[in-house]
């Protein structure tokens, strides 16, 4: 609430600029008037129309094929301003004097005249009156002219609206969630809520807010599990451009649920199941799955599991392991829900893509569960779905200790291991020529750093000695080398 | 760092510490609306100061409103308020 308020600052300082900008005008017409004060007195008989008190300018232009013989007048047009009245009757007697000295002169002499004879009544008189409606907008001091202004203040306070009420959504959704999962969580972890600031392990109880939309929890203290780490993946409902957007595409709240294993508590496997889209993207993208479970993701139905869900596996024994009775009925109760849930030894995150091709050595892996829910209600949930998400925590909890408890027979294991070590020798093939140049420069760098400690070295003696000592060094590589190569030779033959 | 403790299943266990997970690991996965939105909103603001342009300067404002809706807790409050108010100048001066 504290940040709402502040965002109010700008908006009223916006809000105060418009009065500053419209000060400008009021001096303009002022300058107009002085002007007409001190101008050539051609048009002496004009200086009433400076004691009107209402000033208008003047927004015919003068015609543009008129002559040179007007730019007196032209100048005149405007700066100064009239108003309609009954003081025609003036400015009849200079129409009438105007005409007669027209008529003096020499028609070749000067262009446009007969023009301006023939345009009339208003253009003859340059100190022409028109009305109101005429005046140009950015001239005129009313609302109308900063219709602009009033619609983007409009705009900015809509958005601010926006950004409040979807924050306390959000909120108010998160703390839902955790009010209907707390018990079960606080029955099964020692450490629920961890903000990673204090150093004892001390429940905090609570969520963490990383954004306005991502809310955090971490559980630890578990057999078989290091840790559970859930996020809580709002829509953007603080963000206008965000709820516009989804209304042409819908997206949905997601719960992330990510659970690392310790070392002993899995089994060497791969393993994924979710809904088609996903599961091919996942193939893709994630480094373990497109290594470990080449074969097009398989339907479920074999299992039970409706066919809008597809399985991802390393064998067969280990869907057929992991598919047991309660879990299809978990599944299938609540498949509309599930988004993806990937069991993995050799989990490491998407594939990385680096400037240089490869990286140089295998990424770390670690023994993962990831789960990821889909909170119904695509975008207008409400804080009752959150409790339709408990018997899925269930079932998290239910795989964590399955997974504990399945085990690779002799073969699949013989299988496992012998995917794990091709996998790494296609790595180390691919990047051979990598490691090769890149040994070659420490190599390098070496020879170099020696050299140049030698030419530092400023006693004469002792460099002599130094550099006796890396040529017998040198020395002795190039003989090893040459044995080697003999030792090959010998073993080919 | 881990600590040893009864678990609620009356066997002992360790408890591990949350570690937030270091961003440098994985780009990907931050969000970068809040980062290009402060950018275009720098843009458009100089654009609107210099070539004195009141649309510009309001869509610089209305991008330095996106980018606090969108942005992480973990940057101060006070640079995120910092933003829009520079911003609002140039429809001032226009």
């Amino acid at each position: 609430m504290q940040r709402a308020y502040l965002l109010l600052i700008p908006a009223l300082l916006l809000l105060l600029a418009l009065p500053v900008s419209r000060g400008r005008y009021n001096d303009d017409f002022d300058d107009g008037e002085d002007l007409a004060d001190f101008d050539d007195n051609d048009f002496a008989e004009f200086e009433d129309m400076n004691d009107d008190p209402a000033a208008e300018a003047e927004t015919a232009p003068p015609p543009r094929a008129s002559p040179s013989s007007q730019p007196e007048e032209d100048e005149d047009e405007d700066e100064a301003t009239v108003e309609l009245e009954d003081g025609l009757d003036g400015f009849e007697d200079s129409e009438t004097q105007d005409q007669d000295m027209y008529s003096k002169y020499d028609q070749e002499e000067f262009e446009g005249i007969g023009d301006m004879e023939k345009t009339g009544h208003s253009m003859k008189d340059p100190l022409i009156i028109h009305t109101v409606s005429q005046v140009p907008a950015h001239l005129q001091n009313s609302w109308e002219s900063y219709y602009m202004e009033i619609l983007m203040v409009t705009g900015l306070l809509a958005y601010i609206m926006n950004y409040i009420i979807g924050k306390n959504k959000n909120s108010r959704l998160a703390q839902a969630w955790f009010n209907s999962h707390r018990e079960l969580l606080e029955s099964n972890f020692a450490l629920v809520g961890d903000d990673g600031t204090s150093k004892e392990a001390v429940s905090t109880g609570k969520l963490n807010q990383e954004n306005e939309h991502i809310y955090n929890l971490w559980c630890s203290g578990r057999l078989c599990c290091e840790g559970m780490l859930i996020q809580l993946k709002f829509v953007k409902r603080q963000d206008l451009l965000n709820v516009l957007a989804r209304m042409m595409r819908p997206a949905c709240d997601q719960v992330q649920i990510k659970v690392t294993l310790n070392e002993e508590d899995m089994d060497t496997f791969v393993f994924a199941l979710g809904t088609k889209k996903v599961m091919a993207r996942h193939q893709k993208e994630l480094q373990d799955l497109s290594e470990f479970c080449g074969d097009k993701p398989k339907s479920g139905a074999k299992y039970g599991l409706p066919d809008s869900l597809a399985i991802l596996s390393e064998m067969g024994e280990v869907t057929d392991g992991m598919m047991d009775n309660k879990m299809v009925h978990y599944i299938t109760n609540h498949a509309e829900k599930i988004e993806s849930i990937h069991f993995s030894d050799q989990f490491s995150g998407p594939k990385v893509m680096q400037e240089e091709g490869q990286p140089l050595k295998l990424p770390d892996t670690k023994k993962t569960l990831l789960f990821t829910f889909i909170v119904p209600g695509m975008g207008n949930t409400s804080p009752k779905d959150m409790d339709a998400l408990l018997p899925l925590m269930n079932m998290v909890i239910y795989s964590i200790d399955k997974v504990k408890k399945l085990r690779l027979n002799r073969e699949g294991k013989l299988k496992a291991d012998r995917n794990r070590a091709r996998v790494e020798e296609n790595f180390l093939k691919q990047t051979h020529a990598q490691r090769q140049e890149a040994a070659q420069t420490r190599r390098e760098e070496k020879k170099r750093a020696e050299k140049e400690r030698i030419m530092n070295e400023e006693d004469p003696e002792r460099q002599r000695r130094l550099e006796e000592a890396s040529q017998r060094r040198e020395q002795k590589k190039i003989e090893k080398k040459q044995m080697k190569m003999k030792q090959i030779k010998v073993k080919a033959m | 760092m881990s600590i040893s403790r009864m678990c609620p299943k009356t066997k002992a266990c360790k408890i591990f510490l949350y570690k937030p997970p270091s961003t440098e690991s994985n780009p990907t996965l931050e969000d970068p609306t809040p980062d290009y939105m402060n950018l275009l909103g720098m843009i458009f603001s100089m654009c609107g100061l210099m070539l004195k342009l009141k649309w510009c300067a309001w869509i610089a404002v209305y991008c330095s409103f996106i980018s606090f809706a969108n942005s992480r807790s973990s940057e101060d409050t006070k640079q995120m308020m910092s933003s829009p108010a520079p911003r609002s100048s140039p429809i001032g001066w226009g």
